[in-house]
């Protein structure tokens, strides 16, 4: 019973660290634009792509890249900031290609979380035009030395997801460091505050932008790599799902709010690990019912700010 | 609304300012149209180094909209805005900033969500020099005691008039030749209009050259050495501060009576 709990702990708690750091990502750029990047789930598959390529993984048979391997195959640890980058650089061009053109001609914000979400069709599309739609698996032995699965407690545990965990845990600490112990964390909280006084104090919020861009993708890039070795990459849509569920936390936690987005995402997580495995079918329907009767409670998310206008 | 008795005009008259000398800041014929509205139809302005010019006019007559096209938050239809006599149109507002233009907005933008004292160090976002920064700090402090008491509550919870000191104080960390106020005195009781205005004039005193938009007329004549009075998009008068006081065109042009 007791390593039974430890294991249902240690499913929900990496599960709900995925999730935080795909809602954390939704968060940075929500809090300065106050616009969902609906391409979000996309770089999180990218992510997952780039790691596979980077240790070595060969394309498929079918799509324009087929029997393509880099001649290159990192270890894990060096691949995973790798795609992480890769992921970044990615949605900047995003943000250059989809965010600023509209931003640049004052236009409304509803029109970029359409253009994002055209953005994030198009990369859907580009991978499986590039390596197919079948699904790739990042072989569980590329953690080097490190054992596929350790006792804890008694309980016998994937060590991705202790990987994961740990990942996570040490970003969302960095993240929230940053934004509250340095200048230019808080030059970032300024802009999302209030653009133009950003401005007047001679922040760059175009470069601030950019940085919150940059993160996003970031953490994405990583989750996406993390859940490919955990669970494999279930082809180009793999991040759909992900990406409504991140979206799910989001609203859970509370708007742009950074400790909302960690506690929204634990807090799905476990719920969806408390569902016994012979119903995985009914996981979905218990994590958007919690955020539905959350919702209903607090309209604002768990950590989320009153919605009535300030005067 | 009571409006504060000015006092009485008991300083000198300063000279003229040496014409001789190049403006820091000059407007040449600028307009701004928002949409099909032209809010302003070009206005020429100059303010020169150690002046404390007031913008006057009625709600509407495009004071603001001066103090953002300066500030490149709005751009021209026409004219310039030069700055040390370089035309400085279309540069990115926190270049302005760059440059020496603090723009102290209206309704003072405190970073509510942040400290007084996360407010004020960003302030000083684009200075390195930690050293003067800490004496600039202090001499905030000095000037506003209320916000050394107040340095860690959230800039949010401060009451209107020392949200309007933090605004100041904020614009000040950035050690700017030139800063523009938007309406400081709004909203404020007669007591800390007072107040405010008393620590403008020490700061002209000490040499810092302002722009200083207010409807507040009384208020901002008492404490300028030259002043200008836009109405609906135009420069209506223009002269020293005691010209404006004394002159009967003053309430005439700006109150529309």
């Amino acid at each position: 019973m007791g390593s039974d709990f430890i294991q249902l702990l240690l499913n929900g708690l990496s599960l709900g660290a995925v999730y935080a750091l795909f809602a954390l990502g939704y968060t940075l750029v929500f809090s300065v634009l106050g616009v969902i990047n609906f391409a979000h789930g996309a770089v999180f598959t990218l992510g997952a792509y780039f790691t596979y390529l980077l240790i070595g993984g060969a394309v498929g048979a079918n799509g324009l890249l087929a029997g393509f391997q880099l001649p290159i195959a990192l270890p894990f640890w060096l691949a995973l900031p790798l795609a992480g980058l890769g992921a970044a650089t990615v949605a900047l061009l995003i943000e250059r290609l989809a965010f600023r053109p509209l931003r640049e001609r004052n236009a409304d914000p509803l029109l970029a979380l359409i253009t994002s979400l055209g953005a994030g069709v198009v990369l859907v599309n580009l991978i499986q035009l590039l390596v197919g739609a079948e699904s790739y698996a990042i072989p569980s032995g590329s953690l080097g030395g490190l054992p596929v699965a350790i006792q804890l407690f008694g309980a016998q545990v994937r060590t991705v997801q202790l990987l994961l965990l740990l990942v996570a845990t040490v970003l969302l600490a960095a993240l929230s460091l940053w934004i509250d112990g340095t200048r230019s964390g808080k030059a970032l909280r300024a802009v999302s505050e209030d653009p133009t006084t950003a401005q007047l104090l001679g922040i760059n919020s175009h470069r601030m932008v950019q940085i919150a861009f940059g993160l996003s993708g970031f953490l994405a890039g990583l989750a996406g790599g993390l859940v490919g070795l955990s669970v494999s990459l279930a082809g180009p849509y793999f991040g759909i799902g992900y990406g409504l569920k991140g979206l799910g936390v989001l609203v859970l936690g509370g708007l742009g709010s950074v400790p909302g987005a960690v506690l929204g995402g634990l807090l799905i997580g476990l719920a969806e690990a408390c569902v016994p495995a012979a119903w995985s079918g009914y996981r979905e329907v218990v994590a958007y019912g919690v955020l539905f009767v959350v919702l209903l409670v607090r309209p604002q998310g768990l950590l989320g700010k009153p919605l009535a206008t300030k005067v | 609304m009571a409006t504060p008795i000015p006092p009485p005009i008991t300083r000198p008259i300063p000279p003229p300012p040496l014409r001789a000398q190049q403006p820091l800041l000059s407007l040449e014929g600028l307009a701004v149209h928002y949409g099909g509205i032209s809010a302003l139809r070009g206005i020429d302005l100059v303010v020169y180094p150690g002046e404390l010019v007031a913008l006057l006019g009625s709600n509407g007559a495009g004071k603001s909209t001066t103090l953002r096209a300066i500030s490149q938050l709005v751009p021209p239809a026409a004219g310039r805005v030069c700055w040390h006599g370089g035309c400085i149109n279309g540069l990115p507002t926190h270049r302005t900033v760059k440059l020496g233009i603090a723009h102290c907005p209206e309704g003072r933008r405190v970073l509510g969500g942040l400290s007084v004292a996360d407010n004020l160090a960003l302030g000083a976002w684009l200075r390195r020099d930690q050293a003067g920064i800490k004496v600039d700090l202090e001499r905030c402090y000095g000037l506003f005691p209320r916000l050394a008491e107040r340095r860690n509550q959230l800039a949010g919870s401060l009451s209107g008039g020392e949200q309007q000191m933090l605004a100041i104080g904020r614009a000040l960390m950035a050690r700017p030749t030139l800063l523009m106020l938007d309406e400081p005195s709004l909203g404020l009781a007669p007591k800390l209009v007072a107040e405010v205005m008393g620590a403008l004039a020490g700061l002209h005193r000490d040499g810092l050259t302002m722009l200083l938009v207010e409807q507040n007329a009384n208020a901002a004549l008492s404490i300028a050495d030259r002043g200008y009075v836009l109405e609906s998009g135009q420069i209506g008068l223009s002269g020293s501060a005691v010209e404006l006081v004394n002159s009967s065109e003053l309430g005439h042009s700006y109150l529309g009576v």
